[in-house]
């Protein structure tokens, strides 16, 4: 069996970010693999231990410290490894990125390809549908669990939805969007980080993959960047129980008529 | 002939919240615009939610077919693509649920078009175009993004973005039954069976009330005091991940980063220390109200009203209260 995984390096969710102009943002340097990611990385070793068979590739499209991902994916126990690195790459959305990633994967044989539900950089999850709709392959999002029938090339899927879980059987290939819940992932061993230190890592650009620039525009812009609105400071209720919770009730009836 | 596209979610024949609140918007966006608004609908046996839709737009587009039973990328996003080819409206919005972002990313691609995720606000450019404004980095900035060079303009919102306005006047729109035209083999995903996990409340993310609770409630025995309180205020239970971890409440439970975003009315937090991981689930909410035994927890820096005290006194006091006021 065939895994694809495929990584992100963003911002650690504790890395403080703010909107240094309109356009550009000042994120402090704290990076890790997307929380996600880490989740959909340790389900394909999973799959690969369980069958007994198989290969863990994990592949991103980013340039410099994205190779980090990949050196995380390959200390948890990945096979290989490939960067898509390109300066024409530097402005990409979520259309761009599934599109450049679909020409990579063209013309290899995956059974099963792995996101994270979303990049906590963008928070936007649309990668992974994107993906599966251009290769052609279906798509399960946010899933939990996830068996696969080895022989039938089939699995059986749980995906998470409002109010209660979904059961979705599919053929292989297909591609998976990781939801936390779906297992706990491995923390990397010293060898495994050894190793990943010293890997080889393959580089592509957009040339290799047939693309020009004009075919990477991003469909979308931000024209700006903004703080979110600052929360008003707490009023603390300093009234002796029980008047503290009558005065309460009261503020939240009367005043803010939310009830 | 250009328009306003809503689609329209229903599971089990029961429209989602934030579609309806989306018809609402939408029909604020059209009259900008100077544009009609077409609601699209996909079930099996939905035909009586079409005519109750046929009151908010201009027409309704239904494909009611057993087909259409439960949602796959295969049978919705197909027939929509279809759809948006041939009408080419220049919006198309949806909720920014489950099924809204399994379909909307797939969909723009295969139309090749813009897509914007889990928008908090849709406004109308200079340009015509919508700017979509959307938290990123899970909140800790906001972006307004354009894509007024593509059509159609897509866009996931979030729940309680637009306020639910009946129409003024009935609209009486024209329902048009489109037949599906799908090959069934060509759905690939097959759903077997849909567990429900939660009771008949509401989702969290769709709720206008959520009361939730922390570590601090020291074990699942003691959530009944919670749910109690829920009962009476009709608001839906929340928690965070230290509990979700132990094992006392559902993933489904789960409010922040790793779990749902809400943007509620209102919020109570009983014993929960604010986290940023947790806030980040609850930056959209209206007023927040937060108990907790500690003075400085984090908590305090993020609510609106705050109580230093047990939530074992505070929270059946606080339902003895509501309910008193409530019966008044
Ligand atoms: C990558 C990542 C993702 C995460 N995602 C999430 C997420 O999605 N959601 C989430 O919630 N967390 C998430 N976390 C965990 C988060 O960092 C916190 O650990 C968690 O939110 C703490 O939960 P808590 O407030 O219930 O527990 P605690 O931090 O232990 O707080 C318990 C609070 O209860 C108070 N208390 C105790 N007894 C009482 C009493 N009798 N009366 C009143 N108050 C009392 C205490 O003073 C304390 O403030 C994530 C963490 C990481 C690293
Ligand atoms: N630049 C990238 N390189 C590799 N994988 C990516 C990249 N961007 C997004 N992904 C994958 O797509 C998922 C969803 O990302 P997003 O659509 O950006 O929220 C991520 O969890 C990754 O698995």
């Amino acid at each position: 069996m065939n895994i694809l995984v495929l990584v992100k390096q963003v911002p650690d969710v504790e890395a403080i970010i703010r909107a240094q102009s309109d356009t550009k943002l000042d994120i402090e340097n704290k990076y890790a693999l997307n929380f996600f990611d880490e989740f959909a990385v340790e389900e394909a070793l999973r799959i690969k231990e369980k069958l007994g068979d198989g290969k863990v590739t994990v592949a991103t499209l980013g340039s410099r410290k994205a190779a980090d991902a990949l050196r995380r994916g390959i200390a948890m126990g990945a096979d290989e490894a490939f960067q898509i690195e390109d300066p024409a790459l530097e402005e990409v959305d979520g259309y761009t990125t599934a599109r450049t990633l679909a020409k990579f994967i063209e013309g290899q044989d995956y059974d099963v390809i792995l996101c994270g539900k979303q990049a906590i950089d963008d928070d936007s999850g649309a990668v992974g549908p994107a993906l599966a709709q251009l290769l052609g392959i279906p798509c399960l999002t946010s899933i939990v669990e996830l068996e696969i029938d080895g022989d039938k090339k089939e699995v059986i899927a749980t995906r998470e939805i409002e109010g209660g879980r979904e059961i979705v059987t599919c053929p292989l290939p297909a591609l998976f969007t990781a939801q936390k819940g779906l297992n706990e992932p491995r923390i990397p061993q010293v060898a495994g980080v050894m190793k990943a230190m010293k890997a080889q890592i393959a580089k592509i650009d957009l040339k290799a993959l047939g693309l020009s620039p004009e075919d990477v525009k991003p469909k979308t812009k931000i024209l700006k960047y903004y703080p979110p609105k600052k929360r008003p400071p707490v009023k603390m209720i300093e009234k002796e129980f029980p008047k503290n919770v009558e005065a309460l009730v009261k503020l939240l009836r009367e005043q803010e008529k939310v009830i | 002939m250009a328009g306003i596209w809503i689609f329209v979610e229903q599971r089990d024949g029961v429209i989602r919240k934030v579609s309806m609140e989306l018809l609402s918007g939408g029909r604020g966006l059209a009259s900008t615009l100077g544009e009609e608004v077409a609601a699209v609908l996909f079930g099996d046996g939905v035909g009586f939610l079409a005519e109750e839709l046929s009151k908010y737009t201009d027409t309704v587009y239904v494909i009611d077919d057993p087909l259409y039973h439960h949602y796959s990328a295969d049978s919705y996003g197909e027939s929509l693509a279809k759809m948006v080819r041939e009408c080419n409206p220049s919006i198309l919005l949806g909720g920014s649920t489950f099924m809204g972002r399994d379909l909307f990313p797939w969909l723009a691609c295969r139309l090749a078009t813009g897509y914007a995720a889990d928008c908090i606000d849709l406004t109308i450019g200079d340009d015509k175009g919508i700017i979509a404004k959307r938290p990123m980095y899970g909140g800790k900035v906001l972006a307004d993004v354009t894509f007024s060079h593509v059509r159609p303009q897509m866009a996931t919102v979030r729940p309680n973005v637009f306020t639910l306005k009946s129409p003024d006047g009935e609209k009486n729109g024209e329902i048009i039954r489109i037949e599906p035209k799908i090959n069934p083999t060509a759905i690939r995903t097959r759903v077997e069976r849909v567990e429900k996990t939660s009771t008949d409340r509401v989702d969290l993310t769709e709720a206008d009330i959520v009361v939730a609770a922390g570590r601090g409630i020291k074990g699942p025995e003691n959530f009944h005091i919670i749910e109690e309180l829920a009962e009476v205020i009709n608001a839906t239970v929340g928690t965070t991940r230290a509990v979700v971890d132990n094992q006392w409440r559902d993933h489904d439970d789960q409010i922040g980063k790793s779990g749902k975003v809400i943007s509620p009315k209102l919020y109570m937090a009983f014993g929960i220390s604010g986290a940023i991981h947790h806030t980040m689930g609850i930056d959209t909410s209206n007023v927040i109200v937060a108990v907790d035994k500690n003075p400085n927890s984090l908590i305090f820096t993020y609510a609106d009203y705050g109580i230093v005290g047990d939530l074992f006194q505070i929270v059946p006091a606080l339902t003895a209260e509501f309910k008193k006021a409530l019966s008044e």
